[in-house]
């Protein structure tokens, strides 16, 4: 039986709890939150035995094998690190860490100790996107992507969140160097690492303020982000994050040299699109009759898996933490290779630096950091 | 409209006039018609307590109608914030806590009812001078699972013992907030009074209490039916509130706060339907409700959550069962009576829709 435990007991260890019970052979032998009523209620909620709030005295008392690390992002280096010193795995919510040199060293010290690490970049394990890797394995694509799009909508209608945020220059979120940027972007920027080298050479990023924002009195808070991103192999790499885009779009868009694939986590599809030439006037008929298949057979896919109970909400969270387990039973890879870990926190260095910088944005200049000069031993996907 | 009664002709209040008074939430639905209340009351020494970027335009109208004279400080903060805290409460004599979570996360809530409410009585106690600290709860405290349809709830009837498998986060932080009320008050002799306001509506408000039905899949579901609703007028809620903070003797107790003349289900979706529009309501007994939600509980639990469990027979029994309900308390020992009968509500409360 493996022997978790979970520290910070906000939000996001609400998600982390029930997705862990959901997964055979652990147990959650543990919660730690630095406000002990927030460690108590959680464990009142799903029956967890013990509540702390000192990590190192859970650690001590607890000795969990893997710690999920639940806390604002502020926190993430000095706990991870501690948990890795103490002998425990560690699943690190994202953003993983403030830098990527943080990142590294994290990574560098789980590999150290012979430990795992993993980021919470669960949107890379819904189903949807488990498919696709698979067809994307199986050389769906033709070759190398030629181009990649990454979509990302957030909502400011939770006042709930936005409210405290904006009315607080203290909030954490407002003291991350990324701002609301930082606390989001991740899940987004991590799918496109997943298919680009680590050699940059050209990040633009423009960043600006939605009206809406401005309405609620955004102050110095920026809401909506572009970014382009080149590698060496000349891939290209396009990002949208957007608080103002309706119908809200949450979407990977990979373009190979034969084929292409679209996953749309807001209707959990996978579009192929097949690189097929129609006569004439066909072209105006055939395709769309096609494309209307595709959406189709994904409305089966979607119906039979929530007969088969597969269709979580949090489907993502669940198939990332049980990778993440086995990985620690087996030895094996961890589920998100530390290349794509450390490769999204540069890119996500390299877009704050140009956003806030006191140069002005948008200037084209090449990425900074060498974080590959020493190998890892964990970076192909598993 | 009744005027309020004067403060100068009643000295059996534990407050006098110049007295600070704290009202947490203030910009809020029911808040605003506190500070509204405190002010005809007599009270001039106030303090708004409202979260930073909130919207103040409810209280700013109020502060606007009133009569000079009065010193009205806005403090903006979050009650998270120890300091925050100790700030809003410095010379504070009476608390009027309405601020809430009302999050839909059981984190959030809880972080927003109980810890905000710990933290805040905690500093009164050591910052304030107090006199009273009155703790606004909600009917969702309250568990009719085994009653019987019909019968009295009152404030003698049971709480709810597992707020959490009510799948009902702001019952859970709600709960969690009045336990840590009572707790201080054994330890610590905080003086406090809880109330527990039934579905408050009034202007400004347009929302149907999701004791008439839901809406959930795309069209209405009448699931009231001839139950009572245990209404109060924001008016006449925010009186009962005033009261509880200045009646002398009530330490420790607990009111519900109900109109008279409670409408049921079906006459209150009449006249809302009438003066809205006359939109398609499927009515829906209990008995299939309950059927329903058990149903829907039992797949929730046997699918691990696939469907989270928001239909479930604690709930369905709490919001659809059918009570009888009482203010006899309230008028008892706050003397309180509803300055606006129910009549007189339903029509203001239907007039914003004009």
């Amino acid at each position: 039986m493996l022997k978790t435990a979970i520290i910070g007991c906000g939000k996001i260890a609400d998600q982390h709890v029930p997705a862990i019970h959901r997964i055979p052979g652990c147990d959650i032998v543990a919660v730690c939150d630095r406000e002990l009523l927030m460690a108590k209620q959680l464990a009142e909620r799903f029956g967890i035995s013990h509540c702390f709030s000192g990590l190192d005295q859970m650690l001590e008392t607890a000795s969990p094998d893997v710690v999920h690390i639940t806390t604002p992002p502020q926190s993430h280096f000095s706990l991870a690190k501690r948990c890795l010193e103490s002998g425990s795995h560690v699943y690190l919510e994202k953003p993983f860490t403030i830098t990527a040199a943080e990142a590294e060293t994290l990574i560098r010290l789980a590999e150290s100790r012979h430990l795992k690490i993993t980021a919470g970049h669960n949107l890379q394990f819904t189903l949807e996107m488990l498919e696709m890797r698979r067809l994307v394995q199986q050389g769906f694509l033709g070759g190398k992507p030629v181009h990649l799009e990454s979509h990302f909508s957030y909502s400011l209608d939770d006042v709930t969140y936005v409210g405290p945020l904006l009315g607080n220059r203290n909030h954490w979120v407002r003291q991350l160097p990324g701002q609301l940027f930082h606390n989001i972007i991740s899940h987004g920027i991590a799918k496109l690492a997943e298919f680009l080298d680590d050699d940059l050479t050209e990040v633009l990023a423009s960043a600006h303020q939605s009206p809406q924002l401005r309405a609620l009195g955004g102050q110095e808070v920026l809401d909506e982000l572009r970014v382009l991103i080149r590698d060496s192999a000349g891939t290209t790499a396009f990002f949208c994050f957007s608080t103002q885009l309706r119908p809200g779009l949450n979407e990977l868009r990979i373009c190979g040299p034969a084929n292409s694939l679209v996953v749309d986590h807001a209707s959990g599809s996978l579009v192929r699109h097949k690189n097929r030439s129609c006569k004439s006037y066909l072209t105006y008929f055939v395709p769309p009759l096609v494309d209307a298949r595709e959406h189709l057979r994904n409305a089966c896919v979607n119906v039979s898996n929530f007969l088969g109970r597969r269709l979580y909400q949090d489907a993502g969270l669940k198939e990332l933490i049980e990778h993440f387990y086995q990985s620690v039973r087996s030895g094996g890879p961890p589920p998100i290779p530390y290349r794509e870990i450390l490769l999204t926190a540069r890119i996500m260095d390299e877009i704050f630096t140009r956003i806030y910088s006191a140069e002005g944005p948008s200037a084209p200049v090449a990425p900074s950091g060498s974080f590959e000069a020493r190998p890892l031993t964990s970076n192909a996907r598993p | 409209m009744a005027d309020a009664k004067p403060l100068t002709s009643i000295s059996k209040f534990i407050a006098v006039p110049d007295d600070c008074l704290l009202v947490t939430g203030s910009n809020g639905f029911i808040g605003s018609k506190v500070v509204q209340t405190l002010l005809e009351y007599g009270f001039v020494n106030l303090r708004c307590f409202v979260r930073p970027a909130s919207k103040l335009a409810r209280l700013e109208g109020v502060l606007k109608r009133s009569r000079p004279g009065r010193h009205v400080e806005l403090i903006a903060g979050d009650l998270l914030s120890r300091d925050d805290c100790r700030k809003a409460v410095a010379g504070v004599s009476i608390i009027y806590h309405l601020a809430a979570g009302i999050e839909k996360s059981f984190a959030g809530a809880f972080m927003n009812s109980a810890l905000a409410t710990r933290n805040l009585i905690e500093a009164f106690l050591e910052r304030g001078q107090p006199k009273r600290f009155v703790n606004i709860s909600s009917f969702a405290v309250y568990s009719n699972r085994k009653m019987k349809r019909g019968s009295l709830l009152d404030e003698n009837s049971p709480l709810e013992d597992a707020p959490q498998a009510r799948h009902d986060a702001y019952g859970f932080g709600k709960s969690k907030q009045e336990e840590i009320v009572r707790e201080y008050g054994e330890s610590q002799n905080l003086p406090y009074v809880i109330l527990r306001p039934g579905a408050v509506f009034g202007c400004g408000n347009p929302a149907l209490s999701g004791r008439v039905g839901i809406n959930t899949f795309g069209f209405f579901i009448h699931l009231g039916g001839s139950n009572r609703l245990p209404l109060t007028f924001v008016d006449n809620c925010a009186e009962a509130i005033v009261l509880a903070g200045i009646t002398p003797g009530v330490d420790s107790e607990v009111f519900n706060v109900v109109d008279n003349e409670l409408p049921t289900s079906k006459e209150f979706l009449q006249a809302y339907r009438q003066k809205v529009n006359p939109f398609f309501a499927l009515p829906v007994p209990y008995p299939l409700a309950y059927a329903f939600s058990l149903l829907w509980e039992k797949y929730s639990a046997w699918s691990q959550g696939q469907l989270p469990p928001v239909f479930n027979r604690r709930r369905c029994a709490a919001e659809w069962k059918g009570n009888r309900y009482t203010n006899q308390k309230l008028k008892e020992k706050l003397g309180w009576e509803p300055r606006i009968n129910m009549s007189d509500a339903m029509s203001a409360f239907l007039s914003q829709f004009n």
